[in-house]
């Protein structure tokens, strides 16, 4: 099973020892092979819309830039049980903030 | 759900989040158990006692943590409890003046009763993990347990699962697989395995060993299919982990790379492989859209990571090239196939298997046309290995077909059919023979696809051990088809219906195995004898002998009626069944009437004339031995008195793990059980037919392999130490005066003598005589003929044994080897009930 565990804007700014710690964490878990990917993402972005068929792009600064994903960990666990205990691990290192853990559907689950 | 209620979401309140303690617990041990166990091991130096010790540590979780909440560690917290536990157990073993020379070795000062020293003690420790994991890898895959053991114990210890759900994975009971972990435990206890990770030349042989297991749990997750339990397939992702893990490790070794990037690159195609009713779907039909990208990239940094890791190919870092090969293909007909070709050139030169050479015959065929896979796929029909397998003749199906001959194709993709165990595949295969049939009614050209590549290599890998005599004769042979003659036998007035079953069986499972449209004559004793073998080469005798008997009435009665027409020219090339004395070629033109008339009339006449002529010709001296021939390679099957009795598997692991054992005993006797040949080609191999790494030597003289496995390979290298020449296993002492044996059978470095097969027995009598009811101790041929009766308990196919074995007849075999059999066991240990069958996997992509 995938997961994908991701943080939102308003988490803790790092200093350098949760840099330090942070990054043994992430070598740790790729190396047992649970990591599969992961990234930081740039506050904000584009904003896409859809409407009636017209698609708009609008450029930021947003209001509610708190709520955007910033980070995300693409894991393979064997359980949602176990993506949750890794997320707590990260989330240890970090302090404070939110995020979410959300099962990653693949290809297999998708109707043929 | 109304708009509302998603924006709003699930609104529960998890500030005190109701969190299940048990699936906590389980995820934490399965994240940690390797590092624990392995730490453990490290201070109490028996992989029993460290597993039981981290589990009172979970017993401890479960205890405690619905009170006390989880703690913020939860692996260190288990990590501590557990530690804890272990020094209480040496201080009390210490107590009993058992402990002292464990603490002394493991904790180089004795820890004194403050919990703070001790915890700095044990932080000191947690210094080398990841080595430690790795040594626990060493010691759960080692060579002297079966592959079966060093799997379930991998899993337990270092993945961290259950044993039921290593029952629920591998299709077994959990008594089986508690059974497997207790024995392993207690075979790596009394063969005294350190704790360490091998160097030398050891660690080429033991590193093989680990790979071997990783990829046995992924095979058997591959081979999972649509019905099964989860557990099943997430036997890959478990493996994937395990190889992740085991290359962090050792990132110098190419073939850890390489094995990580071959199933990578298998994995990333899982989503593909099946259609929507479960049907499997061929690589070139699969839609590439379904493959995992991201898994793809993996594969490629880590084929990347194997060559920067330097060295020779091995046959994963080859295999995971050539699925890279496939990866990289946008579309099937993108695919590189003189590279796969020229890489499995190169693997057929590491990995000389069979199966193998089947999917280099593949890959020629891909890149070079059809006719260069089927020169190669046709010489591997005598192969006893691939016979009974069924992507033989799916291979040689599709080429067949490629090459226009449809009505042949269509024979072979319905004997694949045939031989196939797996439903959705056996539909596959016949529509395909289906579509042969109708394209050959049409003339239409037939535009099919390769067969199934993916998979090919990992059924039974077992080393062709020389080929068996026969093969497939020449094809489109004009004359009457099998099905039809036995459609006309069974027809015939006066058989009673005991008499039409009992034939029935016999003869429509031969229709089956051969092809219903099989021409009569091809039907050779070499072809019959095979299909005999493999499908009742094991039963028991009044079944065999009841085949055997409904055989040789059809081959009496369709050569009394003329059915046959043998011709030098065009018969098949074994020549058994062509008479010497044959006239010219049948017309062809002539057949179909023949073919009419002989079968609608029952009788010998044939109204043709050019037929009758030729036949008739020979029907007087060819009729009776037709007959006979067909059923020459059958014997009847003797009293059962003579057969020799397997060994009890017990007793023969309590055997390998006696510590009081010699070296030179230990190496022969596992030598002889794993590769199951005859003690006399085992005494003659000299040290300069070894193979070490490819684990094998050739018997000279015999001109055979003989081939063993991880237990004998790891015992080999300090029994040959640096001798470089002369025979393998030496006495004692050196000979005597006047009693100089032969220069061939005398060590150049020690002078000692090549050990005879009289003091070999002796020997293994001696060793084996408590074993023994009998109480006389057990022959070195008896032990020889055990591996063989172990592996038909599981499933091993009589064609296989006699691969295996160099027994050329499956007689012999028979007498000595009945499936389901079981061994003779005393009371105690206890034998494990006979499973699934199971063949040793070889890796393929």
């Amino acid at each position: 099973m995938r997961f994908l565990l991701t943080t939102t804007g308003d988490s803790s700014a790092p200093d350098e020892a949760m840099m330090a710690e942070m990054g043994a964490f992430i070598e740790e878990m790729t190396r047992s092979g649970v990591l599969l990917a992961t990234g930081g993402l740039e506050p904000g972005g584009v904003r896409m819309t859809s409407r009636g068929g017209e698609v708009t792009v609008t450029d930021g600064p947003f209001a509610e830039s708190k709520e955007a994903i910033v980070s995300f960990a693409l894991v393979e666990a064997r359980s949602r049980e176990e993506a949750i205990e890794l997320a707590r691990r990260f989330w240890k290192i970090v302090g404070d903030g939110q995020g979410a853990v959300q099962q990653v559907f693949g290809p297999e689950d998708a109707p043929r | 759900m109304s708009g509302t209620d998603a924006l709003i979401g699930r609104v529960t309140s998890r500030a005190d989040p109701p969190r299940d303690e048990r699936g906590v617990i389980d995820a934490v041990w399965k994240l940690e158990s390797a590092r624990i166990v392995a730490g453990l091991l490290r201070l109490v130096g028996d992989v029993g006692l460290a597993e039981e010790l981290a589990q009172e540590a979970v017993l401890a979780a479960l205890e405690q943590w619905p009170a006390s909440g989880i703690p913020d560690n939860p692996g260190a917290w288990l990590m501590a409890v557990a530690k804890r536990r272990a020094v209480d157990h040496l201080r009390r073993e210490d107590r009993h003046g058992r402990g002292q020379e464990r603490l002394a070795h493991d904790l180089s000062t004795r820890p004194g009763d403050d919990a703070r020293e001790m915890d700095d003690i044990l932080g000191a420790v947690d210094g080398e993990v990841g080595d430690d994991v790795l040594r626990l890898m060493f010691v759960s895959c080692h060579p002297v347990l079966p592959a079966e053991s060093r799997v379930a114990l991998t899993l337990r210890l270092v993945g961290g699962l259950r044993t039921d759900e290593i029952a629920r994975a591998f299709l077994v009971t959990e008594t089986a697989v508690a059974q497997r972990i207790v024995r392993a435990k207690r075979a790596l206890a009394d063969a005294g395995v350190p704790f360490e990770v091998p160097s030398g030349p050891d660690r080429t042989a033991r590193l093989a060993s680990v790979l071997e297991v990783v990829y046995l749990v992924f095979n058997e997750g591959y081979s999972a299919t649509a019905g099964d339990d989860l557990m099943r397939p997430s036997l890959c992702l478990e493996a994937l982990r395990l190889g992740r893990l085991l290359a962090g490790l050792v990132p110098g070794e190419a073939e850890a790379h390489g094995l990580v990037a071959l199933m990578e690159l298998q994995q990333s195609r899982s989503a593909a492989r099946t259609g929507p009713s479960g049907e499997p779907v061929v690589l070139h039909e699969q839609n590439r859209g379904r493959w995992d990208r991201l898994l793809i990239r993996r594969g490629f940094a880590a084929l990347l990571r194997a060559r920067q890791a330097g060295g020779p190919l091995g046959p994963y870092v080859l295999q995971a090239a050539v699925a890279a090969c496939h990866a990289g293909a946008a579309t099937a007909e993108e695919t590189d196939w003189p590279r796969i070709a020229s890489l499995y050139d190169a693997l057929v030169r590491v990995l000389p298997t069979p199966v193998v050479q089947l999917n280099r015959a593949v890959a020629l065929a891909m890149a070079y046309g059809p006719d260069a896979g089927l020169a190669l796929a046709d010489t591997l029909t005598g192969e006893p290995a691939l016979a009974g397998y069924h992507l033989l003749p799916a291979v040689r199906g599709d080429l067949l077909a490629r090459l226009g001959r449809r009505e042949e194709a269509r024979a072979e993709f319905e004997r694949a059919a045939s031989l196939t165990r797996n439903a959705p595949e056996r539909d596959v295969l016949l529509r395909r023979a289906a579509t042969c049939a109708a394209n050959a009614a049409e003339g239409i050209a037939d535009i099919g696809g390769i067969g199934s590549v993916e998979g090919v290599g990992r059924i039974a890998g077992i080393g062709g051990v020389g080929g068996v005599e026969g093969g497939i004769g020449g094809v489109g042979v004009g004359g009457v088809v099998l099905g039809e003659a036995v459609r006309v036998f069974l027809a015939r007035p006066g058989l009673t219906a005991g008499t039409l079953r009992s034939y029935g069986q016999t003869l429509s499972r031969l229709c089956l195995r051969l092809g219903a449209d099989l021409p009569l004559q091809e039907a050779t004793p070499q072809r019959v004898a095979e299909v005999f073998a493999a499908e009742w080469g094991t039963a028991a005798g009044a079944t065999w002998n009841r085949h055997r008997a409904a055989l040789r009435s059809f081959a009496a009665w369709a050569a009394g009626h003329g059915l046959i027409s043998a011709d030098p020219a065009d018969g098949p090339t074994t020549g058994q069944t062509a008479d010497p004395a044959a006239g010219k070629a049948v017309d062809r033109a002539a057949v179909p009437d023949a073919r009419v008339a002989g079968l609608g009339a029952d009788r010998a006449a044939v109204p043709d004339v050019d037929r009758a002529a030729v036949t008739g010709a020979r029907v007087a001296g060819l009729g009776a031995d037709w007959g006979t021939e067909l059923a020459a390679a059958l014997d009847r099957r003797p009293e059962p008195r003579g057969r020799v009795r397997p060994i009890a598997r017990p007793h023969l692991e309590d055997l390998w793990a006696r510590p009081d054992v010699a070296p030179r005993e230990r190496a022969l006797w596992l030598l002889l059980y794993e590769s199951a040949a005859p003690a006399e080609w085992a005494l003659s191999l000299d040290v300069q037919d070894l193979d070490l790494p490819g684990m094998s030597a050739v018997v000279r003289g015999r001109r055979r392999r003989i081939r063993w496995e991880a237990g004998t390979a790891a015992l080999l290298p300090p029994l040959v130490g640096d001798r470089r020449r002369g025979p393998l296993f030496l006495t004692d002492r050196r000979p005597g005066p006047g009693r100089a044996p032969a220069a061939a059978d005398l060590c150049p470095h020690t002078g000692r003598s090549r050990l005879s097969y009289e003091r070999a027995e002796h020997l293994f009598k001696r060793a084996t005589r408590d074993l023994d009811p009998g109480g006389e101790g057990y022959t070195l041929h008896r032990l020889r003929h055990s591996r063989l009766a172990h592996l038909a308990e599981d499933g091993w196919t009589a064609p296989m044994l006699m691969s295996l074995s160099g027994h050329t007849s499956a007689r012999t075999l028979r007498e000595l080897v009945r499936a389901g059999q079981p061994a003779e066991v005393t009371a105690d240990p206890p034998c494990p009930p006979p499973e699934r069958p199971r063949m040793p996997a070889r890796p393929s992509a």
